[in-house]
């Protein structure tokens, strides 16, 4: 059986700052439908990415705000299958959001809602997977969506 | 993204949200919502021309619907046929503690005394 066909990666460099997000998303976008990615999954790949910098915008520390967040972004297609991979890369506190996806039950009332939580909820929700490690000082996050291609 | 407001009557407010409620997005409009939230009326959001809505949002909504009700008040939100914000609500359980609702009349009655 052949390899998967994979197409070169794009990569996108940006600050640690909401309106730095905002570019990646637009960047995200338009290497998606350059690959021919569903608007579905780009959908999902677009909430991933906007939580996952908020996390590293909100919870990174000083490190994180002061250095480069690394991005890469790249589809795999094989016969009945297809994989689009984000890859985030960056210098904050070392948090490995796959480890917290089991978090507490939705709460019962609306008096026991709290704010914290509900990005990595998304996260969770809307990937396929997470892959993580922490290297040379550095996050590395993989999420991944999957779906099948219409012949 | 936008956010408007319109006082139909003494008991009901209408805040309309619109375009991409991304981190960055909310963050612009949080204190806005906030002040608008600030009201013992029946208060429905719509969200049905929203693009994008971040766990910021979300949070925008829940701090919302609690400030309304600590008011007297009862918050809804109108989410029509939009899949995605449906979808982000649901996962998020949010769904479940502010009443939600396809229908727009059905959202302002649920909001009335």
């Amino acid at each position: 059986m052949p390899p998967p066909a994979a197409q070169s990666p794009a990569a996108l460099t940006i600050r640690a700052d909401t309106w730095d997000a905002r570019r990646a998303s637009g960047w995200l976008e338009s290497a998606a439908l350059a690959q021919n990615v569903p608007l579905e999954q780009i959908v999902r790949l677009d909430h991933c990415l906007d939580e996952t910098l908020a996390n590293v915008i909100r919870h990174g520390g000083p490190t994180a705000l002061s250095s480069p967040v690394h991005l890469q972004f790249g589809v795999r297609r094989s016969p009945g299958a297809c994989t689009a991979e984000l890859s985030v890369s960056d210098a904050g506190v070392a948090f490995d959001p796959s480890k917290f996806v089991a978090v507490a039950p939705h709460p019962a009332s609306l008096a026991d809602a709290t704010p914290g939580g509900l990005g990595l909820l998304l996260i969770r929700n809307f990937s396929d997977q997470l892959s993580y490690n922490h290297s040379q000082g550095r996050n590395h996050l993989t999420i991944t969506v999957r779906w099948v291609e219409e012949s | 993204m936008a956010i408007r407001f319109e006082d139909q009557n003494e008991d009901l407010r209408r805040i309309v949200l619109s375009g991409r409620l991304d981190t960055a997005g909310s963050e612009e409009i949080a204190r806005q919502f906030a002040e608008l939230t600030r009201s013992s009326k029946g208060v429905v959001v719509y969200l049905s021309e929203v693009k994008f809505l971040s766990s910021m949002a979300i949070s925008m909504l829940v701090k919302g619907a609690k400030a309304v009700e600590a008011m007297g008040g009862r918050l809804a939100l109108h989410v029509a046929e939009n899949e995605v914000i449906i979808r982000t609500l649901e996962a998020t359980g949010v769904n479940e503690l502010i009443p939600t609702f396809e229908d727009a009349q059905h959202a302002e009655k649920a909001v009335l005394k």
